[in-house]
C-alpha cells in the first residue's frame, strides 16, 4: 500500500540469510533443556529412557509428597496501628524528585508504609503529571542494598555521635587556623538547603560553596550573562513555538528540562478535528538522538560543525530580516539551514532555536538568532529562569587546582561524584587526596565517597524533607514516605549539627518557608494552612517569586547580600516590555571567529551523550534502567560506540542481527583509551562516533558484581575543559580495532512483525486536505464487492454489557521516551532478566516501544516503473530495488506495542487449557494459575506481545540482580499483582488492578464511573499524554470520542480480523510531500496490476 | 382544641401512667443490674481487685472510704467534693495523679449508683479458669475417636495372608502324608509365588478383572486426593481447618455474649481488601480494664498485656512490645485477589455467609472450603442486592434486564466469573 519501507534494524533492511533464518524459526535458539533439568553435564552423559523414567517417577512422588503438606500461614498485625494506615489501602504523598539532573513533581504511592510506585503530579505547572524513565525507576533505588547502613570513618563503620564529634573538632580546628573549607555539590535548587549552607558558612567563615554538574550547562548561563547581564538559564516555552530548531539539543530526553519540554512539544504536535496545525521541527545533530528521531527535518552534522550550523543559521536569518552577517563557511547542511531560516522568519516570535553546545560562543550566536526572531519574552522566558542547572565549570576547575596545590583543608561533597564524572585531564582524584578532611554525603561508597575520610550517608529522597525551587516562582516540597531504612541522616541535618544548630531539618524547613515563601503568596492567611496545602499539592506557584531565588554557584554570602538589591529591581523588570530591555552589544563576530577555529583534527570526532535510561549515571545500579532498551539502538545493559554504517563498512562487523557479536574498538582521546563494542547507527553523522556517559561505574553498587563485570566504560574521562566550560565531545578521536568480538543484547528485531503494514503516517499538507490521509481503509474483496475490513467478521461479536475498555495511542504525540516501559515494570512486578536472557529474546517487558526506521525509495512509483521497463527489470526485482533504501538518514517512527486485547484474539483459540480468554468488559485475560506453559498463544499472537517465564526469575540464583530476589528490593513489589513463577505466560493486563480499584471506588461511592478516573500505569507516566484509556461503552468518554471523530484512528493488522481494543492514530509529519515521497496511489495501482 | 383536649384526656393519662410504670420497671431492672452498670461505666478505669488502672483497684474499698454515703457522693459528683475541699476526696485525687474521674450525676440515677455500690461491696467470686468442660462445650472434637477402617482392613488382609500360609502348609503336609501312605513320591514343594503364577495363568479372565478394578480404584482415589490438595475443608466429612492460636481468643465471648460488632475489631472490612486482624491497641481499649476473663481467667489476657508491653501493676506501658503471631485461618492462594469491601460494602454480604456463625465459635475455624468452585457457585446464585439503587450499575442493570427478561440478575451475568475479576 505505502511506498515507504519500514525496517527495524540494518539486519532486516539487508535481509541477511541469518536474519531470515532466525525470523522464520519458531524458537530463537535451542531450547534450554539442560538448564531446566538443572545439571549442565547431563547433556554430555546422555539421558536414556530409563533415567528419564526414574527422574519422572521421583519427581512425581516428590511433588505429591511436598504438595500434601499445607503450609501454616501466620498473620502478624501491628501492635499499635498507625492511624493513617489501613492494611490493603494505598496512601499517596506528594513529593519531588530532583537528583541534580532531572526535576519532577511526583506523587508517591505507598502500601503499608512502603513506597511502591512513582506517579507524575498533575498539579505541577512544570512537569504536569509527566515523568521519565529515570524518575519512574527512582523508587527502586530507594531499596538498593548497596546503600550504606550508617556513617563510616576511614572505611570503617562508626556511630553518628563519634563521627559528629570528630568532624566538629576538625572543622573547628581548620576554621580556627583560617584553613579553607569547600562544599562541592551538584546543583542545589532547595532554598532551605542553601540557607543551611549559609548557616554553615556563617559558623565556618572560610567555607565556599562550589556547584559542579556532571553534565554542565554553564555555557548558556555565561552567554546570557553577556547578552542580558543575567547569568541564568531561561525557561523555554516550546508550546508557544511554531518552528523549533535544535542544534544538538536533545530536549525531549535530556536537555535542560526534558519532561517539561516533552509535554510542551507534544502540545504543538497534536492534531485533531479542530486543530490542523502543528509545529515544524528541525534538528541538526551528530548522533541520532530521541529528539532527532522526532524531528520533521533532520540533518546529521559533525560535532565540529555544530557551531558553524549556528553561525550559518544566523546568517541565513540575518539575510532575510536584514541584519549584518558573520564570517562563515559553506556546509553540506546549508540547504536545510536556509529552509529552517525561512520557516523561522515566517514565524517570528513564535519560534525557538536551541543548541546543546556548552560553548559560550555558540550560545551567544544562538541568543543572537533568537533576538533577531524576537523570541525573548515569548517562547523564551528569561524573566523566569530555570534554576536546575547552576554548575559553574570554571569555578570547579579553579577548585581542583586549589585542591591540587594543597590549599584546601576540608571538602564536603554533596550529591556529586567528581572522581567518576570529572574530565580525566583535571586529575580530580589526585587533587582530592591532597585534602586533609574529606567528607561525603553519598548514600553509597561510590567512586568519590570511597576515597573520603568520612562518609555521612544522606537519606534517599523518599525518606527526606526538602524544598525545591526549579524555576522562579515555582516551589515544591518533598516529604518522607517511609522511615529511613538505614542508619542514615539527611545531609542538611548533618550540616546543621556541625554548625551548632540542633534543629531538625523539618522544623528548619518550615521556619524557612514561613519567613521566605509564605510572604510571597496571598492565597492563605495562616501559615499552617499554607504549609499543609503546599504539602498536599506538592507543587505551588507563588506570585512573582523572589529575587533571592536567582543565584548561580557563587558564594552564598554574596548572594545573600545581593538579595536586597535585586528585590528592588525586580518589579521594574517585570513591567518593562521585552523589546525595551537594555541589551548590551555583544560582538558576535568575535564569537563567530572562535567558532570557525574549531576544526576536526582526526578521522573521527567524538560526541558524548546521555542515554534515556542511565542519564548521567547516578542510577547506574538500577536494574530497571539497565534493562530499559535505548529508544534508538534498542540495546540494553551496555554502552558502546555508535558509528555510521557507511564508516563501518569493511572495517567492523555490521551486526546483521543485533544479538550477534559486535566488533570491539579502542577509542583514544588525548591519550586516554577505552575499549567498547561498536554498533552501526543509521542517521549518525559520518566521521562522528557517539559514546554515552553514565556507564563504567565500578563502585556504583552490587549490580555490577551480580552481573559479572562493570557495565560499560566511563566516557566522562573524555570530557574536556575548553574556554572555561566543559565540552562533551572531542575533535580528535582515534578508533582502532581491538580484534575482539563481544555479544550485545538488543531487543529490536525480537518479535518481528514480518514486514506487515503496522505503522501509518502522512504529512500535514495531506492531512489537512484529507484527514484520512495515510489511513485509507483496508478493503476486502467479497462476493458482494469491496467491503471495508472493519465490516467483515467471521465470528459473532460478543456482548459487552458493562464496560468495554479501550485504549488509543497517538503516534504523533509519542516521542518514544520509555517512561511507560519503566512505569509498567514497576506497576506490574515485571521481572528483570539480564543481558544473557535479552540476547535470547526473553525480555519480559509487557510494553515495548517499537522503533522503525523509514526511508524513501530511490525511485518513485511511475517513474520507477518506466525505468524498470527500460532496464528490462522484472516486477519482483523492481520491488526489491525499491526496498533497498539508503540508510544514512532515516526517519524514525515509535510505536508502543502492548497486548492489543483483541476481541477475536488468536491466542485465545489455541490455548489448550483455557488459561487465556476474554472477559465481559473486553479484556484479554491471562490466568497464570491455569497456564501450563505450552506457549501456543505466544506463537499465535500476531503482535508478539506475550512473554514467557523461562525461569523462576524471583528465586533462581542466575538472576540475583532481579529486585525481587533481594530482601530490600522485594519491598518495591506491588502487592496487588501476582509475582509470576516459572513456566507461565504473561502479558499486559491493561492494569486490571487499577481498573478494578477504580470501579470499586465508584461502586462504594454509589456514583457512575468518571471518564479519566482510571488511568493505566503507562498512561499516567506519559509526559506527552499520548495514551488515552477509557470505556468504549461510554459515549462521552475521551477515547470513544477520539475514535469517532479522529480520522487518523487505525487498528494494527486490522486486515487479519483480530478486532483489537487498542487503536493508534496516524503519525503526521510536518514536512513537505516531496520529501516525504508520498506516492501511495500510484503504487497501489501498480500493486493491483502486479 | 377544647374537644381534642377533652377527648384525649383519658389517653394522655393512660400514656403518663404507662410511662411512669415503665420508668419504675426499668429502674428496677437497672437496680438489679449493678454488674452491668459497673462494666459499662467503671471497668475502663477500675478493677474489682487490687490492680490499678487509671483509677485505684476497688478491693476493700468499703474499709478505705469514710462512709458509704461518702462513696455515693463521690460517684455522683467527685469534682464538687474536691472543690468543696473534702479532705479524703482531695487525698484520693492527689494520690491518683490528679486524674479526672467522670461525674455521673447526670448519667446515673441514685438507684443506679446504689446498685453499683452494692455490686462493688459484694462482687462475685472471681471465676476459676475453665477446665476441659468449658473448652469442649462449644463443639465436638474434630477427630472422631474409634477404630480406623484402614487399620481394620490391613489387619484383616494380614490375618487372611497368615491363614492362607498356614492352610497351605497344612495342605502340603496332608498331601505328603497321603502320598507316603499310598507309596507315591513326595510332592514337590511349590513356592507361593509359583503357585500364584500358575493360578494367574489358569485364571486369566479373573485376573484381568481384578487388575482393572484395582487400577480403577487407585485412579479414582488419586483424582480425589489431588483435588483435595491445598483445600482445608472437606464438605463431606465436615473436617475443617481449626488451628491452635497463640491466644485462646473466643469470638463467642466477644462477638456473641458481649455483642461487639465485627467491624469494631476488623475495621478494614468496609474500606479495604482485607478485613484486618486488629492491632493489640484495639484489644487494649477494653482490656486495660478487663484483666480477667470468664473462662481462662487472667492467663490468656496476660498474653495481650505481654504483646502490648502493658504493666498491670503500674498501669502503664513500660515493657517491650511483642507482636502476636496469629495463625491465619482463612487462606487464599497468592494468585487470588479477594476484596472484602467489594463483598461487604458493595455486595452487602453478611460476614457469616463465608465465615459461618463466628458468634458461636470459641476459637475460629474455617467453615467454607474457599475453593474456586465454591466462589463460583455463590456468584452463580447470588443477586447483587445493592445493584438497583447504585447509580454505578444503572446502565449495566438496564442492559442486563433487557437481555435476561425477568430472570434474576446474578453476579455471573454481570461478569462476576471472569477470570480477571480475581486473578491478576
Amino acid at each position: 500500500m505505502a511506498t515507504k519501507k519500514y525496517w527495524k534494524g540494518l539486519e532486516e533492511l539487508n535481509n541477511s540469510p541469518e536474519f531470515v533464518q532466525k525470523a522464520n524459526n519458531e524458537f530463537a535458539e535451542q531450547l534450554p533443556v539442560e538448564k531446566l533439568l538443572g545439571d549442565k553435564n547431563l547433556e554430555n552423559d546422555g539421558t536414556n529412557r530409563r533415567d528419564f523414567l526414574k527422574f519422572l517417577g521421583f519427581s512425581v512422588t516428590a511433588a505429591s509428597l511436598a504438595a500434601c503438606e499445607t503450609p501454616v500461614n501466620k498473620a502478624i498485625p501491628y501492635v499499635v496501628k498507625p492511624d493513617d494506615i489501613t492494611p490493603g489501602v494505598a496512601n499517596w504523598y506528594a513529593s519531588t524528585y530532583f537528583d541534580g539532573n532531572d526535576y519532577a513533581s511526583v506523587i508517591v504511592k505507598t502500601r503499608e508504609g512502603r513506597p511502591i510506585k512513582i506517579e507524575g503530579n498533575e498539579l505541577s505547572k512544570i512537569t504536569r503529571g509527566g515523568t521519565n524513565a529515570r524518575v519512574q525507576a527512582s523508587v527502586l533505588s530507594l531499596y538498593d542494598s548497596s546503600r550504606l547502613a550508617g556513617p563510616t570513618m576511614g572505611g570503617n563503620a562508626t556511630t553518628w555521635t563519634t563521627a559528629d564529634k570528630e568532624i566538629g573538632a576538625k572543622l573547628a580546628a581548620i576554621s580556627a587556623k583560617g584553613g579553607a573549607i569547600r562544599i562541592l555539590s551538584s546543583t542545589i535548587i532547595s532554598p532551605s538547603t542553601k540557607a543551611v549552607i549559609a548557616d554553615f558558612t556563617a559558623k565556618y567563615p572560610t567555607t565556599k560553596h562550589v556547584t559542579y554538574d556532571a553534565v554542565s550547562y554553564s555555557g548558556i548561563a555565561k552567554a546570557n550573562a553577556q547578552t542580558f547581564g543575567q547569568e541564568v538559564i531561561p525557561s523555554y516555552n516550546f508550546d508557544k513555538a511554531e518552528v523549533i530548531v535544535s542544534i544538538g539539543a536533545d530536549f525531549l530526553a535530556n536537555w535542560l528540562s526534558p519532561i517539561e519540554s516533552a509535554h510542551q512539544y507534544a502540545m504543538t504536535r497534536k492534531v485533531g478535528k479542530d486543530k490542523k496545525k502543528m509545529s515544524r521541527h528541525y534538528q541538526f545533530e551528530s548522533i541520532l538522538s530521541l529528539t532527532g528521531a522526532n524531528a520533521d527535518y533532520r540533518s546529521p552534522v559533525k560535532v565540529s560543525e555544530h557551531g558553524k550550523v549556528v553561525v550559518n543559521l544566523y546568517n541565513a536569518v540575518a539575510k532575510i530580516v536584514g541584519g549584518s552577517s558573520l564570517s562563515s563557511s559553506a556546509l553540506a547542511a546549508d540547504a536545510m539551514i536556509a529552509k529552517a531560516a525561512k520557516d523561522l522568519t515566517e514565524s517570528k516570535g513564535k519560534s525557538v532555536v536551541v543548541c546543546g553546545s556548552n560553548d559560550m560562543h555558540v550560545q551567544l550566536v544562538v541568543n543572537g538568532i533568537n533576538q533577531m526572531l524576537d523570541n525573548y519574552g515569548k517562547t523564551i522566558d528569561i524573566e523566569t529562569p530555570n534554576y536546575t542547572r547552576q554548575g559553574d565549570d570554571a569555578a570547579f576547575a579553579a577548585l581542583v587546582s586549589e585542591m591540587a596545590s594543597g590549599k584546601v583543608d576540608a571538602i564536603i561533597t554533596y550529591n556529586t561524584n567528581p572522581v567518576y564524572t570529572a574530565p580525566a585531564a583535571l586529575k580530580f582524584a589526585e587533587a582530592y587526596n591532597k585534602v586533609g578532611l574529606r567528607i561525603s554525603f553519598a548514600d553509597r561508597a561510590d567512586e568519590t565517597a570511597s576515597m573520603a575520610t568520612h562518609i555521612c550517608p544522606d537519606h534517599n529522597y523518599l525518606e527526606s524533607w526538602n524544598d525545591f525551587n526549579p524555576k522562579k516562582a515555582h516551589y515544591s516540597l518533598s516529604q518522607p514516605t517511609i522511615s529511613p531504612l538505614f542508619n542514615t541522616r539527611q545531609a542538611q541535618e548533618s550540616l546543621l549539627k556541625w554548625s551548632g544548630n540542633s534543629l531538625d531539618y523539618h522544623t528548619y524547613l518550615q521556619r524557612n518557608w514561613m519567613d521566605r515563601v509564605f510572604p510571597m503568596q496571598g492565597k492563605f492567611m495562616a501559615f499552617g494552612e499554607f504549609w499543609n496545602n503546599s504539602l498536599h499539592d506538592g507543587a505551588i506557584e507563588v506570585g512573582k517569586g523572589d529575587a533571592m531565588e536567582n543565584h548561580t554557584s557563587a558564594d552564598t554570602a554574596m548572594v545573600a547580600m545581593a538579595v536586597a538589591a535585586e528585590k528592588a529591581k525586580a518589579p521594574k523588570k517585570e513591567e518593562a516590555p521585552a523589546e525595551e530591555k537594555p541589551v548590551a552589544k555583544v560582538d558576535l563576530n568575535d564569537a563567530a571567529s572562535k567558532i570557525a577555529a574549531v576544526k576536526s583534527t582526526s578521522e573521527f570526532e567524538l560526541a558524548l551523550y546521555e542515554k534515556v535510561g542511565i542519564g548521567n549515571g547516578n542510577q547506574a545500579n538500577n536494574p530497571w534502567l539497565q534493562e530499559l532498551p535505548d529508544p534508538i539502538t534498542k540495546l540494553t545493559w551496555d554502552n558502546y560506540v555508535t558509528m555510521s554504517p557507511l564508516d563501518m563498512e569493511g572495517k567492523y562487523d555490521l551486526m546483521e542481527r543485533q544479538d550477534r557479536d559486535a566488533s570491539v574498538v579502542n577509542v583514544t582521546v588525548n591519550g586516554t583509551t577505552i575499549k567498547l563494542p561498536v554498533v552501526p547507527q543509521p542517521g549518525q553523522a559520518r566521521g562522528t562516533i557517539g559514546i554515552a556517559v553514565g556507564y563504567g561505574r565500578d563502585k556504583a553498587g552490587a549490580l555490577s558484581m551480580r552481573t559479572g563485570s562493570v557495565i560499560g566504560q566511563n566516557a566522562y574521562q573524555f570530557v574536556q575543559l575548553m574556554n572555561g566550560t566543559m565540552m562533551y565531545g572531542a575533535l580528535d578521536a582515534r578508533v582502532e580495532s581491538a580484534n575482539e568480538m563481544v555479544a550485545m543484547a538488543g531487543t529490536q528485531v525480537h518479535h518481528t512483525l514480518m514486514g506487515r503494514e503496522i505503522v501509518k503516517e502522512t504529512v500535514l499538507s495531506e492531512y489537512v486536505k484529507d484527514p484520512k490521509a495515510g489511513n485509507e481503509d483496508e478493503m476486502l474483496v467479497t462476493h458482494s464487492g469491496k467491503v471495508k475490513m472493519a465490516e467483515v467478521d467471521l465470528w459473532d461479536s460478543f456482548d459487552r454489557p458493562g464496560h468495554k475498555w479501550g485504549m488509543t495511542i497517538d503516534l504523533n504525540s509519542c516521542i518514544g521516551c520509555g517512561s511507560c516501559v519503566v512505569s509498567c515494570t514497576a506497576e506490574n512486578n515485571v521481572a528483570v532478566v539480564g543481558k544473557d536472557q535479552v540476547m535470547k529474546t526473553r525480555e519480559m517487558h509487557w510494553l515495548r516501544i517499537d522503533r522503525y526506521y523509514t526511508t524513501n525509495w530511490p525511485n518513485k512509483g511511475k517513474e520507477a516503473k518506466e525505468k524498470a521497463h527500460e532496464d528490462g527489470v522484472g516486477a519482483i526485482d523492481m520491488y526489491l530495488d525499491m526496498e533497498n533504501p539508503e540508510a544514512s538518514n532515516p526517519k524514525v517512527v515509535f510505536q508502543p506495542m502492548l497486548c492489543q486485547h483483541c476481541n477475536h484474539a488468536p491466542c485465545e483459540n489455541v490455548c489448550p487449557v483455557l488459561a487465556t480468554n476474554h472477559s465481559s468488559d473486553g479484556l484479554n485475560q491471562m490466568t497464570y494459575n491455569r497456564c501450563v506453559g505450552t506457549r501456543y498463544c505466544a506463537n499465535n499472537c500476531p503482535y508478539k506481545v506475550r512473554r514467557f517465564n523461562w525461569f523462576n526469575y524471583n528465586a533462581n540464583s542466575d538472576f540475583t540482580f532481579n529486585p525481587s530476589q533481594d530482601d530490600l528490593g522485594r519491598m518495591v513489589l506491588n502487592p496487588d499483582v501476582v509475582v509470576r513463577s516459572r513456566g507461565v505466560m504473561e502479558k499486559c493486563s491493561m492494569c486490571v488492578q487499577r481498573i478494578q480499584g477504580g470501579k470499586l471506588d465508584a461502586k462504594k461511592a454509589e456514583r457512575k464511573l468518571k471518564d479519566g478516573e482510571i488511568k493505566t500505569a503507562c498512561q499516567q507516566s506519559c509526559p506527552t499524554n499520548a495514551i488515552i484509556f477509557g470505556d468504549l461503552n461510554d459515549e462521552e468518554s475521551a477515547v470513544t470520542k477520539l475514535r469517532k471523530e479522529d480520522e487518523r484512528n487505525f487498528y494494527v493488522l486490522e486486515e487479519i480480523g483480530t478486532k483489537p481494543a487498542i487503536s493508534y492514530l496516524t503519525k503526521v509529519r510536518n514536512c513537505e510531500e516531496a520529501e516525504f515521497n508520498h506516492e501511495q496511489k500510484a503504487v497501489e495501482k501498480e500493486k493491483e496490476h502486479a | 382544641m377544647d374537644t381534642l383536649f377533652k377527648k384525649s384526656k383519658k389517653q394522655i393519662f393512660a400514656i403518663f401512667s404507662f410511662l411512669f410504670l415503665s420508668l419504675i420497671l426499668s429502674t428496677n431492672t437497672f437496680a438489679a443490674d449493678g454488674e452491668k452498670i459497673f462494666k459499662q461505666n467503671c471497668a475502663v478505669c477500675h478493677t474489682l481487685g487490687k490492680n490499678k488502672l487509671t483509677g485505684p483497684g476497688l478491693e476493700g474499698i468499703m474499709t478505705r472510704v469514710p462512709s458509704e454515703k461518702w462513696l455515693f457522693d463521690w460517684i455522683k459528683n467527685n469534682k464538687a467534693m474536691i472543690a468543696a475541699g473534702d479532705a479524703y476526696a482531695v487525698k484520693v485525687f492527689n494520690d491518683n495523679n490528679k486524674a479526672d474521674m467522670t461525674v455521673f450525676a447526670s448519667t446515673l440515677s441514685d438507684e443506679e449508683i446504689q446498685a453499683t455500690i452494692d455490686y462493688i461491696k459484694a462482687p462475685p467470686a472471681p471465676t476459676t479458669p475453665a477446665g476441659p468442660v468449658a473448652q469442649t462445650s462449644g463443639e465436638a472434637a474434630p477427630q472422631e475417636e474409634g477404630i480406623n477402617p484402614l487399620a481394620v482392613l490391613l489387619g484383616v488382609i494380614a490375618f487372611l495372608i497368615i491363614i492362607i500360609a498356614v492352610l497351605r502348609g497344612v495342605r502340603h503336609s496332608l498331601t505328603n502324608l497321603q502320598n507316603e501312605k499310598m507309596g507315591l513320591p513326595e510332592e514337590e514343594a511349590v513356592g507361593p509365588w509359583t503357585e500364584l503364577k500358575n493360578w494367574i495363568y489358569t485364571h486369566k479372565r479373573t485376573t484381568t478383572v481384578i487388575i482393572l478394578i484395582i487400577t480403577g480404584g487407585l485412579l479414582t482415589s488419586g483424582w480425589y486426593a489431588l483435588k483435595g490438595i491445598g483445600v482445608y475443608a472437606d464438605p463431606e466429612t465436615k473436617a475443617v481447618y481449626h488451628p491452635d492460636q497463640p491466644i485462646q481468643f473466643s469470638h463467642k465471648i466477644h462477638a456473641g455474649d458481649n455483642a461487639i460488632n465485627c467491624q469494631y475489631c476488623h475495621s478494614g472490612v468496609e474500606k479495604s481488601k482485607t478485613a484486618g486482624i486488629p492491632s493489640v491497641n484495639v484489644c487494649m481499649n477494653c482490656h486495660k480494664g478487663i484483666s480477667s476473663g470468664a473462662t481462662t481467667g487472667t492467663k490468656e489476657i496476660a498474653k495481650i498485656y505481654e504483646a502490648a508491653g502493658w504493666d498491670v501493676e503500674k498501669g502503664e506501658y513500660n515493657k517491650p512490645q511483642k507482636p502476636i503471631k496469629w495463625i491465619k485461618v482463612h487462606n487464599l492462594q497468592d494468585f487470588v485477589f479477594f476484596s472484602h469491601q467489594q463483598h461487604v460494602t458493595v455486595g452487602k454480604q453478611d460476614c457469616a455467609n463465608c465465615h459461618g456463625d463466628v458468634k458461636e465459635m470459641t476459637t475460629v475455624k474455617q467453615v467454607s472450603p474457599l475453593t474456586m468452585g465454591w466462589c463460583i457457585d455463590c456468584h452463580r446464585k447470588t443477586e447483587v442486592p445493592g445493584m438497583k439503587d447504585n447509580p454505578y450499575y444503572e446502565s449495566l442493570h438496564k442492559r442486563l434486564a433487557e437481555k435476561y427478561k425477568g430472570e434474576p440478575i446474578t453476579v455471573d451475568k454481570m461478569g462476576g466469573i471472569d477470570c480477571v475479576r480475581c486473578h491478576y
